[in-house]
C-alpha cells in the first residue's frame, strides 16, 4: 500500500487569521489514479489543491509526498503542476513560449525544449499552433495549452482547479472524455477540483466530497451515488428524496406513515434516521399497486424524462423521474424495491459508515434470512 | 447609437478649429519674412536658420531633453517599484494612505509644488540648477508612473504568479519573466507620460531653476515677456512636429500590444 | 507568498517621505515666519486684510468662471465625440494640443489677440473695429478655458463611454424623449466625470500665474501670482507659504467635497 501512496495528508488544518478553511483533514492519494475533490464553493477543495501545489502552507498537520514531509517546500521545487481555473496563460508569450516556460526555467537545451513542447502540444491535439498568440485561441484551446504547459514538465501529479468551468456545456462534456483519456495515457495522478457533481461522477476513479473544511465521504463514484453517507452528500450528488424516518428494527424502516422492508441493518431499535430514495428508483403505477400514493403537484419535461413532483399524505414531497407523463392533480402510486431505500444515520463518521456497509456485504443476506424466521 | 446631426458636426468643427488655431497661427507666421505675427510679407526659412544657429537656445533644448529623459527614466524605475509596493500592501488603511500620498503631487497646483520644493532645496542645501530641476521633475513624475502601472498590476491575475512558481520559477524569475513583461504597456505609458510632463513643465521648473540654468519653457516665458520674436514661432513649429511624432509613435506602440491606447492627461 | 516582506516599500516610502511629506511640512513651517526669520502669525493676519481677501475672492471668481465655461463647452463636445465614427482618433486630436507646451499656446494667443492680430483683423473686416482684447478679463478667461478644456473633456468623455448604451435604449423604450433621456439618464450617470473634470480644472485655475502674467498683463492678480511674487520677487517666503498653506487647505476641502474618486479619474 505505502509505495502506491503518493500524497498523504495527516490531520492537516489550514487557517486564515481565525478562519478555519480546512479542519484536520487526513487522506491518501494513490499513484496513477484520477481523483476528484468535489464540494460547494468555500468547502476547502481549492485549499487542498493549493496545499499540494505549495502555494500555501498548512497551519497544522503534515503533508507527505512519496513518504517525505513537504510542508515547507516551495511551489517551484515540487514535482507537481497545476492547470488553473482561469488557465493563467502568460498573455505576453505565444503558445510555444507558454508551454516552454517551465523548461526554460530549468535551463534545458533549446533543441530538447522544441522537441518536448511539440510533443506536449501534439498530446493535447494542438500541433501546429505553436506560433499563435494566446489572445487568438478559443476557450477550449486555451485550456489545452494550459494542460500542455503543465504536462510538459512531466509532473508526478497534475492538479486541475475547476478547469472546465469556463467552457460551454458541449465543450465541457467533450473535455471530460479527453481529460479522462489523457490521464490514462499519461498514467500519472490527476487531482481534479470541481463543484459539478456530474463531472466528478463521469471522470473519477475516486471522489472526495468536501463540505465546510472536512471530507464528508470518499469512494468510487458508484459508491458515493448509491450510498451517500449523509444528507449533505445525498443532496449534493444527484437529486434525491430525503424524508425523516425510523428504523423499527433491522430490515424494517418506517417513513411517510408506513412501514417498508429494506436491506439496512445495524441500527438501535426505533432509531430516528433519514431515508433517501433516488427519483429514478421510483416507478409510477396505479394508486392501489404502489407502496405509496402521492398527489401530483407539478411536472416538467426535461428531455430524457419527466420530472414529476407530488406530495404523500404525510406531506413529504416526492420527486419522480419517469419517461411516462402524468396529469397534475392525479393521484398515483409509487413503487420501489427494498434495495432502493437507503437509510442514513445522523452524525455517522466515515469509518463507522464503511464498517456498517461492509457488514451488509459479508453476511447481510444470511442475517436477513435469520431475522425473518 | 445615433449619428450626429448637422448642429453637432458644426459644433465639433468649431471646437477643433479653436483648439488648433493658435498652433496653426504660430506655424504660419514662423514662415513670415516680416518677423511679426501680423501681415504675411513673404515666405522665409530665416527664423528656422536662426533657431539652429542660436547656441544658447541649443544648450537649453539639450538641457530640457536631458532632464526629460533622465527624470522619466528614473521616475519610471521608482514608479514601478512604488506600484509593486502598493500592490503588496493588502490592508486597506495603509494602502489608502499610500495612494493618497501618491496623489498629493498630482492634484497639487504647480505653484505650490514649485514653492515647496524651492524651500526644500534651499533648506537641505542643494544648489538650484540641474540637480534641483532633475529631482523635482522626478518627484512629480513618480506618482504619474505609479498611477499608470498600478491598474495594469491589478489587472494581472494572481494565478499568473502562482502558475510561474508552479512551473519552477524563482522569485526573481517571476519578476523578470512574468510581472515586468506583463506590465510593459503600463511601464511604457508611464515613461511616456513622465516624458511629456517633464517637457511640458513650466511652473515647477520656474521656481527651482537658478541663474544660468534654464529649460525651454522658462526660456520661452522670458522671451515672450519681451514681446514677439519669430524664432519662437519657428521653435514652436519644431516642437509641435516633435510632439506629433511622439504621439504617433506612442499610438502605434500601444496599438501593437493590441490595446486601445490610454491617453493619459493630468492637469497642467 | 505569506511571509515575503515587502522590500519594494522601502525605496518608495523613503522617496515619498522626502519629496511629498517634507516639502509640505516645510511650507507649513515657513508660513509662521516673517522676512527676518522671527516666529509670527502675522502672515495669516495679513491675509485677512482687504487686499488679500479681494485677491482670494478674485481667484475664486475667475476659477469658477473658467470651470463653468470649460464645462459648458466640454460637455457637448465630449457627448458628440462619443458618437463620431473614429472616436479614438478624434479624442486623440482633442488631447494633442494639451501636449503642446503651455507657454507656446499662451504665446500664440498674444499674437492672435494683439492689437494688429488675427482676431482684430477679422473685427476690422466685419466692421466692428479694433478692440483691446489682450490684457482684459475676457482674454484671460478665454485662454484659460482653452488651456483647460481637454482636462474637462476627457473625464466626461470617459464617463459617457462607460455608460451602458442599453440604458439609453431602455429609457427610450419606456417612453422618454431624447431630451428627457439625456436629462434623466445620461447626465446623472455621467456626473462623476463632470465632477472629476471640474476638479481637474478648478484647482489649477485657482493658482494660475503664467497666463495671468502673459495674457492678463498683471491686471488680474490671483493667489497664484501672489505666491510667485512673494517667493521670487519680494523674497517674502513666509507670506508666500501662508498663501500656499491656505490654498492647500482649500484644495483638500474641495477634494473631500467632490470625493476622492475624482482625483483618480483625472489620470486615464
Amino acid at each position: 500500500m505505502t509505495e502506491k501512496t503518493i500524497i498523504r495528508f495527516e490531520n492537516v488544518t489550514k487557517k486564515y487569521d481565525q478562519d478555519t478553511v480546512l479542519n484536520k483533514v487526513s487522506f491518501e492519494i494513490e499513484r496513477g489514479k484520477f481523483y476528484t475533490l468535489l464540494g460547494p464553493s468555500g468547502c476547502g477543495k481549492t485549499t487542498i489543491l493549493r496545499l499540494i501545489a505549495g502555494f500555501i502552507e498548512p497551519t497544522e498537520g503534515n503533508i507527505y509526498f512519496n513518504g517525505k514531509v513537504i510542508n515547507n517546500v516551495p511551489a517551484d521545487k515540487r514535482q507537481v503542476n497545476t492547470v488553473f481555473q482561469d488557465y493563467a496563460l502568460f498573455p505576453h508569450l505565444n503558445v510555444f513560449e507558454n508551454v516552454a516556460f517551465g523548461l526554460r526555467i530549468k535551463k534545458m537545451k533549446k533543441a530538447d525544449i522544441a522537441e518536448k513542447v511539440k510533443e506536449a502540444l501534439r498530446f493535447v491535439n494542438l500541433a501546429g499552433y505553436e506560433e499563435r498568440e494566446i489572445s487568438e485561441m478559443s476557450g477550449g484551446q486555451r485550456q489545452r495549452v494550459a494542460i500542455a504547459r503543465a504536462i510538459v514538465n512531466e509532473p508526478e501529479i497534475l492538479l486541475l482547479d475547476e478547469p472546465l468551468s469556463a467552457l460551454d456545456l458541449k465543450l465541457r462534456t467533450e473535455m471530460q472524455y479527453e481529460l479522462r483519456e489523457l490521464q490514462r495515457r499519461l498514467g500519472i495522478t490527476f487531482i481534479f477540483v470541481t463543484h459539478d457533481q456530474e463531472e466528478a461522477l463521469a471522470m473519477s476513479d475516486e471522489i472526495f466530497v468536501l463540505n465546510e473544511g472536512e471530507i464528508q465521504q470518499s469512494g468510487t463514484p458508484i459508491d458515493i451515488y448509491d450510498e451517500p453517507i449523509n444528507r449533505f452528500v445525498a443532496d449534493f450528488i444527484g437529486e434525491s428524496n430525503i424524508v425523516p424516518g425510523r428504523m423499527i428494527r433491522d430490515f424494517l424502516a418506517e417513513f411517510a406513515g408506513q412501514q417498508f422492508e429494506c436491506v439496512d441493518r445495524g441500527f438501535s431499535p426505533n432509531e430516528t434516521v433519514e431515508i433517501i430514495i433516488r427519483p429514478e428508483d421510483l416507478e409510477m403505477t396505479e394508486p392501489e399497486q404502489g407502496n405509496l400514493v402521492i398527489k401530483i403537484d407539478s411536472q416538467l419535461f426535461r428531455g430524457v424524462h419527466y420530472e414529476i413532483s407530488g406530495y404523500d399524505q404525510a406531506g413529504n414531497e416526492w420527486l419522480v423521474h419517469s419517461t411516462k407523463r402524468a396529469a397534475v392533480g392525479d393521484s398515483v402510486g409509487l413503487r420501489f424495491d427494498p434495495e432502493a431505500i437507503h437509510v442514513m444515520r445522523f452524525g455517522e463518521t466515515e469509518e463507522e459508515f464503511d464498517r456498517r456497509l461492509e457488514g451488509y456485504g459479508q453476511n447481510g443476506t444470511a442475517a436477513a434470512e435469520g431475522e425473518r424466521q | 447609437m445615433k449619428k450626429n446631426g448637422k448642429l453637432a458636426q458644426s459644433y465639433l468643427v468649431v471646437v477643433f478649429l479653436v483648439l488648433y488655431a493658435p498652433i496653426l497661427y504660430l506655424t504660419y507666421y514662423s514662415f513670415n519674412s516680416a518677423g511679426t505675427m501680423q501681415g504675411f510679407e513673404g515666405f522665409t526659412l530665416e527664423w528656422y536658420k536662426e533657431v539652429f544657429h542660436d547656441t544658447r537656445l541649443f544648450i537649453i533644448v539639450l538641457n530640457t531633453v536631458v532632464i526629460a529623459l533622465l527624470s522619466s527614466a528614473i521616475s519610471t524605475i521608482l514608479g514601478v517599484v512604488g506600484a509593486l509596493a502598493i500592490q503588496r500592501v493588502r490592508r486597506n488603511r495603509p494602502r489608502n494612505t499610500l495612494l493618497a500620498m501618491n496623489n498629493v503631487l498630482i492634484v497639487s497646483p504647480d505653484v505650490i509644488i514649485g514653492a515647496s520644493f524651492l524651500i526644500f532645496f534651499t533648506m537641505i542645501g542643494i544648489k538650484l540648477g540641474f540637480t534641483s530641476v532633475l529631482l523635482s521633475h522626478i518627484a512629480f513624475s513618480v506618482p504619474i508612473v505609479v498611477l499608470m502601472v498600478l491598474p495594469k498590476l491589478q489587472e494581472m491575475s494572481p494565478t499568473l504568479i502562482d502558475a510561474a512558481k508552479d512551473l519552477g520559477a524563482s522569485g526573481w524569475d517571476v519578476l523578470t519573466k512574468v510581472v515586468l513583461p506583463f506590465l510593459r504597456p503600463g511601464i511604457f505609458a508611464g515613461f511616456f507620460m513622465a516624458l511629456t510632463y517633464s517637457l511640458d513643465d513650466f511652473a515647477v521648473t520656474f521656481f527651482v531653476t537658478g541663474n544660468g540654468y534654464s529649460t525651454l519653457s522658462v526660456e520661452i516665458y522670458s522671451r515672450a515677456r519681451h514681446g514677439i520674436s519669430p524664432s519662437i514661432n519657428a521653435l514652436s513649429t519644431l516642437i509641435f512636429l516633435f510632439t506629433i511624432s511622439l504621439v504617433v509613435g506612442y499610438y502605434f506602440l500601444t496599438r501593437r500590444s493590441s490595446r486601445k491606447p490610454d491617453w493619459g492627461v493630468v492637469q497642467p | 507568498m505569506t511571509r515575503t516582506r515587502n522590500l519594494y516599500l522601502i525605496p518608495y516610502a523613503a522617496w515619498m517621505l522626502l519629496f511629498v511629506a517634507t516639502p509640505i511640512v516645510l511650507i507649513v513651517y515657513n508660513s509662521f515666519f516673517d522676512v527676518e526669520g522671527h516666529f509670527t502669525l502675522g502672515n495669516f493676519q495679513k491675509f485677512l486684510t482687504p487686499v488679500y481677501l479681494r485677491m482670494t475672492f478674485n481667484s475664486f471668481w475667475y476659477a469658477l468662471l473658467i470651470t463653468a465655461f470649460s464645462l459648458l463647452v466640454a460637455y457637448p463636445t465630449a457627448y458628440w465625440l462619443t458618437r463620431t465614427k473614429h472616436k479614438q482618433l478624434w479624442l486623440l486630436l482633442v488631447i494633442v494640443p494639451s501636449w503642446i507646451n503651455l507657454l507656446l499656446k499662451a504665446y500664440a494667443f498674444i499674437g492672435l489677440f494683439g492689437t494688429y492680430g488675427f482676431v482684430n483683423s477679422v473685427f476690422e473686416m466685419v466692421g466692428i473695429g479694433t478692440q483691446q482684447i489682450l490684457f482684459t478679463d475676457f482674454s484671460f478667461v478665454f485662454v484659460s478655458v482653452y488651456i483647460f478644456i481637454p482636462f474637462m473633456i476627457l473625464p466626461i468623455y470617459n464617463a459617457i463611454e462607460e455608460l451602458n448604451p442599453s440604458l439609453v435604449y431602455a429609457s427610450r423604450d419606456l417612453g422618454a424623449s431624447p431630451w428627457m433621456t439625456f436629462r434623466r439618464v445620461v447626465f446623472p450617470l455621467t456626473l462623476g466625470g463632470v465632477k472629476a473634470g471640474c476638479q481637474a480644472v478648478f484647482i489649477p485655475a485657482l493658482s494660475l500665474f503664467m497666463i495671468t502674467r502673459l495674457i492678463a498683463g498683471n491686471r488680474v492678480v490671483t493667489l497664484g501670482t501672489a505666491i510667485e511674487q512673494h517667493f521670487l520677487v519680494t523674497q517674502d517666503w513666509g507670506m508666500g507659504s501662508a498663501i500656499a498653506v491656505l490654498l492647500i487647505i482649500v484644495m483638500a476641502v474641495i477634494m473631500l467635497m467632490t470625493g476622492n474618486r475624482g482625483a483618480r479619474n483625472t489620470i486615464r
